[in-house]
């Protein structure tokens, strides 16, 4: 993108996109201008219909789809341009809506379609740190017991627990694995103990209880790299907010809103 | 006027100039593909994977019509675990995420109600120009009852072939179906986290004739580069056979990999699993081979009702006929009644049966399926939980009072009412890691297992030399290397095959009662024969077998306020089993099924949660076992299996 900064802004794009409707509007004479009367396919119309067609269909029209597809392309052309001259375009929320999420969209375009350089991400990923910092890897070992007695009654001499089949030990997995396999309670518990190694507990679980050696806890740090694609979407949705809100402010500021309180 | 076509000319303008401007984000490589070297693998499936193969959202064009409001991303949103605001306002979030999901939208008229609901009114009066089809829009914009009135004649009209024409332009169809379609494979790329979350593609061929149910969910491998090459396949006025070649064209074109899984097979009345072809000829050996490799799996636990087995197939086994009442009276939309002469081939229990017989016959088992569970939900919201039951389309969402007692649009007539309704069902995948490749080639062997909502664990290993010592030590590494998983075939060698077996309940669930065996076999007549063996239950020691079956768990549920405990059942369920009635150079299958303690159903949590009675006979179910049915595992004559 080496496009200089003029050239990115919205107010610039409503100025050129203004002057392609003056100018069609001056000149017409294209097969968009509701005021004519003459619809004319041509050649490059017709190629044009019958591409449609071969994309959806996987082949080439015969001879009478064409005319059929041509036919329909008439019609909807004719009732458009008429449904124009009656204004039943005016005052439809429907239109209304589209028209404006147009704008939007003209406004952000550009937004979608940038390619941010490296600086500029990193600049962003060091702004909002705070949403990269991984969840929390967890080490555990675990020795399951039937009953709260018999798991402490083990406390402080040789764990060794009953037969269950839950993994006796956990490497470095998110708390959202652990719960998934141990379930909610077991993770409250878990999220309640501190890193350390001794044996700890007993902590419930739906299955019974549970000592656990808590050998490790860390939040992964999230590299730039690990995160780029995230960083740069998010990158992109701030984009888009900033310039959507951007592109109004300046047109809003050319309106006088009175409002009744 | 002047104005009005300057305002016009404008907006087409700006439509031109932007079209150029449209173009997707970059998406990381990883998530666009199958997932195959995206990350580590587990040497063996470490555990059971879950999702749903059967979500409908706002491009279904019956599920807009109920009133989803919601689109395929906010279902994507909700099954990996985020909190969204459902269309009627309440916020939904599941307790624990989903591993996988496949959105699978009608294939038929995909996005047509959102895109008529949509179009301007004049729109719709000029350019279409139909009385039904301005009414109806005219009824969708009136209010969400207007609406479910509108989608109820539509679903009417298409079970009677009576679509107006201006809708049913399959021109038309196709390029709307493939703008939805691209689009769609592009989001589900972009949501699409290896290790984290699979996003599968798919879709749902939704064939009814004469409103009887044949419908499957059809499931991709791949990322986009491969299935934006097909659009979905049509349902209306195309066979199942059709669809296969359909497939398998997709396959040879570009090398990727699909498969098709029918579901409500409870709803087809007999035409789900014929003994015959589609057309009723004389089923071939080709034929069975298409379907078996097609289907490997059938989806037999949903919120329309449970396809297991039916108390008239199976009145030796006093479990059977869970989700059954309501859904055996007749067809999908009741217009034609189901006799018992039909329930064989209405019933994945019955079927895997025929499957015996019909490959005697061939010397390939069309019916070799496995199974699972989903929810087959039109809300966007992928849940089967009792407890936060977000009903089967919009119409029925979670704070919709009268949702329980008030008789359901599917047949209204004849007595199906929303207590009929299951909360809905998982599909569980035996994998080595979360991607594309492992969870569909899970399914594609079969190793995996349907539950009626509850997570639990089970696993069933088949061979010929296991002990009660192999708990010992790494049983599971023993199950794979001595033995076959479910899904898996065993060649019969003259002795009785063992199976290591172990359910383990449902972490924040309900303990488990039992876990069976279910087995079928062809016997010496050629005869298919079934019954059900009680192999490991809790309480063993005061919980004695009689005459009538085995002494019941108990029940610990308080009616009052819908809660339970689990001062019964156990944790978990382990045995060896070896089949006590063995007969050599049989062909026989043999699955598990694993029974929880009885809990509440959700038309009591409902009953509880707004203060009302339930009438007596859905009080009388509002209490249930719920449970999990793993694929089977075959055992096989020698010789079927010689070169």
């Amino acid at each position: 993108m080496t496009l200089p900064a003029w050239a990115r802004e919205p107010l610039v794009h409503f100025i050129a996109l203004g002057a392609v409707v003056y100018v069609v509007l001056t000149w017409g004479g294209t097969e968009l201008d509701p005021a004519s009367r003459v619809i004319s396919v041509g050649e490059e119309e017709q190629a044009q219909i019958a591409l449609g067609f071969e994309r959806v269909m996987g082949r080439a029209p015969t001879d009478a789809e064409l005319d059929n597809a041509i036919e329909r392309y008439v019609r909807e052309e004719v009732l458009y341009r008429e449904a124009l001259r009656l204004g039943l375009d005016q005052g439809d929320a429907v239109v209304r809506q589209r028209m404006v999420a147009k704008m939007d969209m003209s406004a952000t375009a550009a937004a979608e379609t940038a390619e941010p350089s490296e600086s500029v991400l990193r600049a962003f990923y060091d702004e909002n740190a705070d949403n990269y910092v991984g969840a929390p890897l967890v080490s555990f070992e675990q020795a399951f017991f039937a009953s709260r007695a018999s798991a402490e009654a083990v406390l402080g001499g040789e764990v060794r627990g009953g037969a269950i089949s839950l993994p006796a030990k956990v490497d470095g997995e998110t708390m959202r694995e652990v719960t998934t396999v141990f379930g909610e309670q077991f993770a409250r518990g878990l999220s309640q103990l501190e890193p350390g190694e001794e044996w700890q507990g007993p902590i419930a679980s739906g299955f019974g209880w549970h000592l656990v050696r808590l050998t490790d806890r860390q939040p992964a740090p999230a590299a730039f790299e690990d995160v780029r694609e995230r960083v740069e979407n998010d990158w992109r949705s701030a984009q888009i907010e900033d310039r959507k809100a951007r592109a109004f402010a300046i047109l809003r500021d050319a309106y006088r809103v009175e409002i009744d309180r | 006027m002047r104005n009005s076509w300057k305002t016009a000319a404008t907006a087409s303008v700006l439509a031109i100039a932007l079209a150029g401007c449209e173009s997707e984000v970059a998406v990381d490589p990883s998530q666009q593909g199958t997932g195959e070297g995206a990350i580590e693998l587990a040497e063996f499936p470490d555990r059971p994977y879950w999702g749903d193969t059967h979500l409908h959202t706002d491009n279904s064009v019956d599920a807009f019509g109920f009133g989803v409001r919601l689109g395929p991303e906010a279902a994507l949103r909700f099954a990996r675990g985020e909190s969204v605001t459902a269309t009627t306002g309440a916020e939904a979030q599941l307790a624990r995420p989903l591993d996988f999901l496949v959105i699978s939208d009608h294939s038929d008229a995909l996005g047509a109600t959102r895109r008529l609901y949509d179009a301007p009114r004049w729109y719709v009066n000029w350019v279409i120009g139909d009385e039904t089809v301005l009414r109806w829009y005219d009824m969708m914009h009136e209010s969400p009852e207007q609406s479910q009135r509108a989608i109820g004649e539509l679903i009417t009209a298409a079970a009677n072939g009576e679509v107006p024409e201006a809708m049913a332009d399959p021109e038309a169809a196709a390029e709307a179906t493939e703008e939805i379609w691209n689009a769609h494979l592009q989001m589900l790329d972009r949501y699409n986290e290896p290790g984290t979350f699979t996003a599968l593609a798919g879709y749902e061929w939704t064939a009814m004739p004469d409103g009887n149910n044949l419908h499957r969910v059809v499931m991709f491998r791949d990322g986009a580069d491969r299935t934006s090459q097909m659009v979905p396949f049509p349902g209306l006025n195309t066979a199942v056979d059709d669809l296969w070649a359909h497939l398998d064209s997709y396959e040879q074109t570009t090398g990727g990999r699909a498969l098709a899984i029918p579901h409500n097979s409870n709803l087809s009345n007999g035409l789900m699993f014929e003994m015959t072809a589609t057309d009723g000829s004389e089923m071939t050996a080709e034929y069975a081979a298409m379907r078996a490799r097609m289907e490997p799996v059938v989806e037999v636990t949903q919120i329309k009702g449970d396809s297991e087995t039916h108390p008239f197939l199976s009145p030796n086994d006093e479990m059977a006929g869970f989700g059954v009442k309501g859904w055996e009276l007749g067809n999908l939309p009741l217009t034609i009644d189901t006799t018992p002469d039909m329930y064989a081939g209405s019933y994945a229990r019955s079927a895997l049966l025929r499957g015996l017989s019909l490959e005697a016959q061939l010397g390939v088992n069309p019916y070799a399926f496995g199974m699972i569970g989903s929810t087959d939900s039109h809300t966007s919201l992928a849940t089967g939980d009792e407890d936060n039951f977000w009903g089967k389309h919009t119409g029925l969402e979670f704070n919709n009072e009268d949702r329980a007692m008030a008789p359901q649009n599917l047949g209204t007539r004849v007595g199906r009412f929303g207590w009929h309704y299951l909360a809905g069902g998982y599909a569980a995948a035996w994998a080595r890691g979360n991607t594309r490749a492992e969870i569909f080639d899970a399914f594609a062997r079969r190793e995996v297992y349907a539950t009626t909502g509850p997570r639990m664990t089970v696993r069933i290993f088949g061979g010929f030399d296991f002990t009660a010592a192999d708990w010992d030590g790494d049983w599971v590494r023993a199950g794979y290397t001595r033995g076959v998983p479910m899904g898996g075939e065993l060649t019969d060698g003259g002795s009785a095959p063992t199976f290591l077996i172990s359910a383990l309940k449902d972490p924040d669930g309900a303990n488990l009662d039992r876990a069976q065996v279910v087995k079928g076999w062809l016997d010496a007549n050629g005869e298919v024969q079934e019954r059900v063996y009680d192999v490991v239950w809790s309480d063993a020691a005061t919980r004695r077998r009689t005459g009538s079956g085995l002494t019941p768990v108990g029940d610990t549920v308080n009616r009052e306020d819908a809660t339970y405990t689990n001062d019964i059942g156990a944790a978990e369920l382990r045995t060896t089993w070896t089949d006590p009635d063995y007969a050599e150079g049989q062909s026989a299958f043999y699955y598990v099924r694993v029974l929880e303690i009885p809990t509440p159903r959700w038309p009591l949590f409902d009953a509880v949660r707004f203060g009302y009675q339930l009438s007596e006979d859905a009080m009388a179910d509002a209490v249930a076992q719920e449970r999990a049915y793993t694929s089977p595992i075959w055992l096989k004559p020698a010789r079927a299996t010689a070169p």
